[in-house]
């Protein structure tokens, strides 16, 4: 059994850089392809890497989040299986419905790649730092659609269920009360738009993303 | 009639002869076209092929590794490790439509690359605009970064160094040039462009064809008139996510040995790809137009012309067609048989059954004219600082130009995507790791063309030396280069003039660097109403780290260093100014001093070393700006730069009047070094470090009280 499923849409581009995430940890990970079907039982961990999936047509991820391994997904949210969505990740879970809320295009209408400072509101029990409640992170942003945005009663619901996951130090796209990052309500799928497979190792700038996979 | 001709294919009057002479007969149908496109001057080099000779020079590294005729150069850095680098410009389709032209200009460069096998590792972009006053210069600068940034990041290879100056002789002709850097590992393959002997078939993936950038490559050579809006539909129209796909599926057919030549379609589209692997081949291809792909109803004049994006040619046995087809399949791209590789050497072009031109193809590509312009020897060396005295007498300069990288511009690159980089494009130097041996790969631009406007000779020596000081200002060297040679009207003798002296600078300097010109392009006819822009003999270097933790490459500001290492002590520590003697810059009057190659290249050399033994966490060769202004982007605090640029303004000051004894002081004071780094070392050390940089002039400006 892999450790790790890496999910593979036509146009993701941070699949390789999630892979080496995995190998950092010594985690077995493969690729699963967007148009094949997987069972959840086969992986322990399931991971939605960054990018453009069909190049963002229509709207970022709601392509990918009708394809045939995405039905798997769900299957596998619903088993309880600890899934992240990275990014583009982020995007495709809340276009399947997994994660509520929608990423819009940033405030200012441009694409940012730049470090942030988070915070972490809500410590999840799979992915980040141990006991991660008030833990800090400092990560890269690269996207132009990461604006968070939800509905009043939904933004309700999400905060009195503690979704809120990781929040911006300094809100560097407009998303609503910060939210750089947020889980479903039973805590088992998780979406950020920062990428802390970008941080893994010193040379990389940073090392808060070592060991992400819990 | 014949003028009609003549003109719409833009060809002159001397080479229609000389296709009438080759052909035995005047040109007819479609030959008209493919002479067009391949003979202009985009496709034939044909005013410039005698001068890139120069580039002669060659190493270990490079020796028998760049195939004749090949897209790239290939680079080998031992260990497996290969690199594959070229810089490509975009200038004319940039200026019409900034958006697509420069989102085009990355995806060809990219093609050019991954068609040899390698995955494109790195992006680079340098970009020339007028003043932002001037017309429509504001649209043209976001529409190319929005075009760079919307091509890049969706085909997710990261951004690692940038350049972008201003002046207003860019007003009507922007410069939009695009580098990227390919890698091969120890068990990858390189692809060829040239086919065997064996039975082989024709075939033509991605995208279809469209009536976009038909007639761009000859539309490239020639200069603008004030109609610009009219060659609208030349351009081309790009989509990173169909390139994208492209790369990976390309990657896969060639790492699983299933093609046995692959070349992109770039300028003039299917034409000159399949003219150029035939002719390298000596091997004829009949291809039936009527089985390309289309977008639209197209001729098949417009079909061999189309410069549509994101499509390949490639060759392959009729036994692995299939498997190639089901590749491509599952990438959700379009792979079409369109002809047979033939016995005898000629191209034979149908339509179904119909023979449309039937024509030897070395025609068009080894006999394209060779024009020896005029030029003159470069005859303004500079004036040594010795010579120097009443400065009155000297003619006064106009600079008319600026240079920043404003944030906002890389910001909207993504520098990360692939997990490998070490700098990004905020730093003056990029670096990227390279998988198999963790070695820092560094990726840095030259020619400031603040320089070029005042001396074409010192700018093109500029060109390729300063990328290398940058390089040694982070304990790494050059190992090989690119250009991309922006330049204005040929047949004017002045341009020639210059465009000859950049080479010779260019081509000594990579014998001094020991770093070869593996790849390159020229970009002539940058003229706009009889204006030329500045000669802009654009440099891109790649080169290797000695660092073996690459998280030790010194930073280019405190505020950066800050983030990474908390703890920095700058009560313990000075910032050792080092300045070479050599060259000097006088904001009223131009350049001064002696082009002492031989003794700039020591000090870069002795610089690297020191930096590697020292390892300081800051060290950054200063840009053009003044120097409060350029140590106010180190240390970010305008009275520790006031501090620091006057203690150092002063050692300038004295350091003069000794080169230049009849110096005023005052005007002493005009003069600032061209070449000068500056290092954060601890008090400790520096009396090491300034004994290991002595051939450098140094002051030291402690820290305690100023940071």
């Amino acid at each position: 059994m892999a450790n790790v499923g890496v999910l593979r849409f036509p146009g993701t581009n941070c699949d390789q850089d999630v892979i080496q995430l995995c190998e950092s940890q010594g985690l077995p990970a493969k690729y699963l392809w967007y148009q094949d079907r997987f069972s959840h039982q086969d992986y322990k961990h399931l991971i939605i890497p960054g990018g453009f999936s069909f190049g963002d047509y229509l709207r970022c991820g709601a392509l990918a989040a009708r394809s045939p391994a995405m039905k798997d997904v769900a299957a596998a949210a619903k088993h309880g299986t600890p899934i992240l969505g990275i990014c583009n990740g982020f995007q495709i879970l809340c276009e399947s419905g997994l994660l509520p809320g929608v990423l819009m295009k940033n405030e200012k209408n441009r694409f940012i790649d730049r470090w942030v400072q988070l915070n972490c509101v809500t410590g999840s029990q799979f992915f980040g730092k141990n006991n991660s409640a008030g833990a800090r992170y400092r990560f890269p942003i690269a996207h132009g659609e990461g604006r968070f945005f939800a509905q009043e009663n939904q933004l309700k619901e999400i905060q009195d269920n503690q979704q809120i996951w990781l929040k911006y130090e300094n809100n560097p796209n407009g998303s609503l009360l910060d939210i750089a990052g947020i889980t479903n309500k039973e805590k088992n799928v998780h979406g950020l738009m920062p990428h802390p497979e970008r941080a893994i190792f010193q040379w990389m700038g940073g090392t808060d993303g070592a060991g992400f996979i819990r | 009639m014949i003028a009609e001709k003549l003109k719409k294919y833009r060809i002159s009057e001397s080479e229609h002869q000389k296709i009438t002479e080759l052909l035995g007969r005047p040109p007819e149908g479609l030959e008209w076209a493919l002479f067009s496109a391949l003979w202009s001057e985009h496709c034939s080099y044909k005013s410039s092929k005698v001068h890139l000779r120069k580039f002669s020079y060659h190493n270990d590294r490079t020796k028998g590794q760049t195939l004749d005729g090949e897209n790239a150069g290939v680079v080998d850095l031992g260990k497996g490790e290969r690199i594959i680098f070229k810089m490509e410009s975009h200038n004319h389709p940039s200026f019409i439509e900034p958006f697509h032209g420069a989102a085009t200009g990355v995806g060809g460069i990219l093609r050019d690359i991954f068609t040899m096998g390698a995955r494109p590792i790195a992006l680079a972009n340098y970009l020339c605009f007028g003043a932002l006053s001037a017309p429509r210069m504001k649209m043209l600068l976001r529409g190319v970064v929005d075009g760079i940034s919307h091509y890049g990041n969706c085909v997710g290879v990261p951004m690692l160094s940038g350049k972008t100056q201003f002046s207003e002789k860019y007003n009507n002709n922007i410069l939009v040039n695009a580098m990227a850097v390919g890698y091969l590992g120890k068990n990858d393959v390189i692809a060829s462009s040239k086919a065997g002997n064996q039975e082989l078939l024709v075939i033509y993936v991605g995208a279809k064809t469209g009536a976009d950038g038909v007639h761009g490559a000859s539309m490239a050579s020639e200069s603008f008139t004030s109609n610009n809006e009219s060659k609208r539909p030349n351009i081309q129209i790009g989509d990173p996510f169909l390139e994208k796909l492209l790369i990976e599926a390309c990657l896969e057919v060639i790492q699983q040995k299933l093609v046995v030549a692959i070349q992109d379609m770039g300028a003039a589209g299917l034409t000159s790809s399949s003219f150029e692997m035939s002719a390298k081949s000596g091997r004829g291809f009949d291809m039936d137009l009527a089985q390309v792909p289309l977008r639209q109803e197209l001729t098949p004049e417009d079909i061999l012309l189309s410069e549509s994006q994101e499509r390949m040619l490639l060759l392959c046995t009729a036994e692995n067609k299939q498997k190639i087809f089901d590749i491509f399949s599952r990438w959700g791209l379009d792979a079409v048989q369109i002809g047979t590789v033939s016995n005898d050497s000629k191209i034979k072009l149908r339509w179904g059954q119909e023979t449309l031109c039937e024509i030897e193809p070395r025609l068009l590509t080894d006999h394209a004219p060779r024009y020896e312009r005029d030029f003159q020897e470069w005859k303004r060396p500079l004036v040594p600082m010795s010579q120097v005295q009443n400065l009155s007498d000297l003619p006064k300069v106009v600079w008319e130009t600026e240079s920043y990288d404003p944030v906002s511009i890389y910001e909207q690159y993504d520098q990360r995507v692939g997990g490998k980089t070490v700098r990004g494009c905020d730093q003056s130097v990029g670096f990227v790791r390279l998988p198999e041996t963790g070695r820092g790969l560094a990726v840095a631009l030259g020619c400031r063309s603040q320089i070029l406007k005042l001396n074409a000779q010192l700018g093109g020596f500029d060109a390729a030396y300063f990328p290398a000081f940058q390089m040694a200002s982070k304990g790494a060297y050059p190992v090989a280069m690119t250009d991309c040679l922006n330049f204005g009207n040929p047949e004017k003798v002045e341009i020639m003039t210059e465009f000859v002296e950049c080479i010779s600078q260019i081509a000594k300097m990579a014998e001094v660097l020991d770093a070869p010109v593996i790849s390159g392009n020229v970009s002539f006819y940058n003229e706009t109403q009889n204006q030329n822009i500045i000669s802009t003999p654009a440099v891109g270097q790649v080169g290797l780290s000695d660092f073996t933790d690459l998280s030790e490459i010194p930073f280019d500001d405190v505020e950066t260093l800050k983030t990474q290492k908390a703890k920095t002590d700058f009560s313990q520590m000075s910032l050792v100014c080092l300045w070479s003697d050599e060259v000097w810059k006088n904001e009223q009057y131009g350049f001064f001093g002696q082009l002492n190659v031989e003794r700039l290249n020591a000090q870069r050399n002795d610089l690297k070393k020191a930096i590697l033994d020292h390892k300081p966490g800051l060290s950054k060769a200063l840009g053009f700006g003044t120097l409060q202004e350029e140590l106010e982007k180190i240390l970010q605090k305008t009275s520790a730069s006031s501090k620091v640029s006057s203690e150092w303004g002063g050692s300038l000051r004295q350091k003069l009047q000794q080169l230049s004894p009849k110096l005023s002081a005052a005007d002493a004071g005009c003069f600032e070094p061209l070449y000068r780094v500056v290092v954060l070392v601890e008090n400790s050390k520096v009396k090491d470090f300034q004994k290991s940089t002595g051939s450098f002039s140094s002051v030291v400006v402690p820290l305690s009280g100023v940071l």
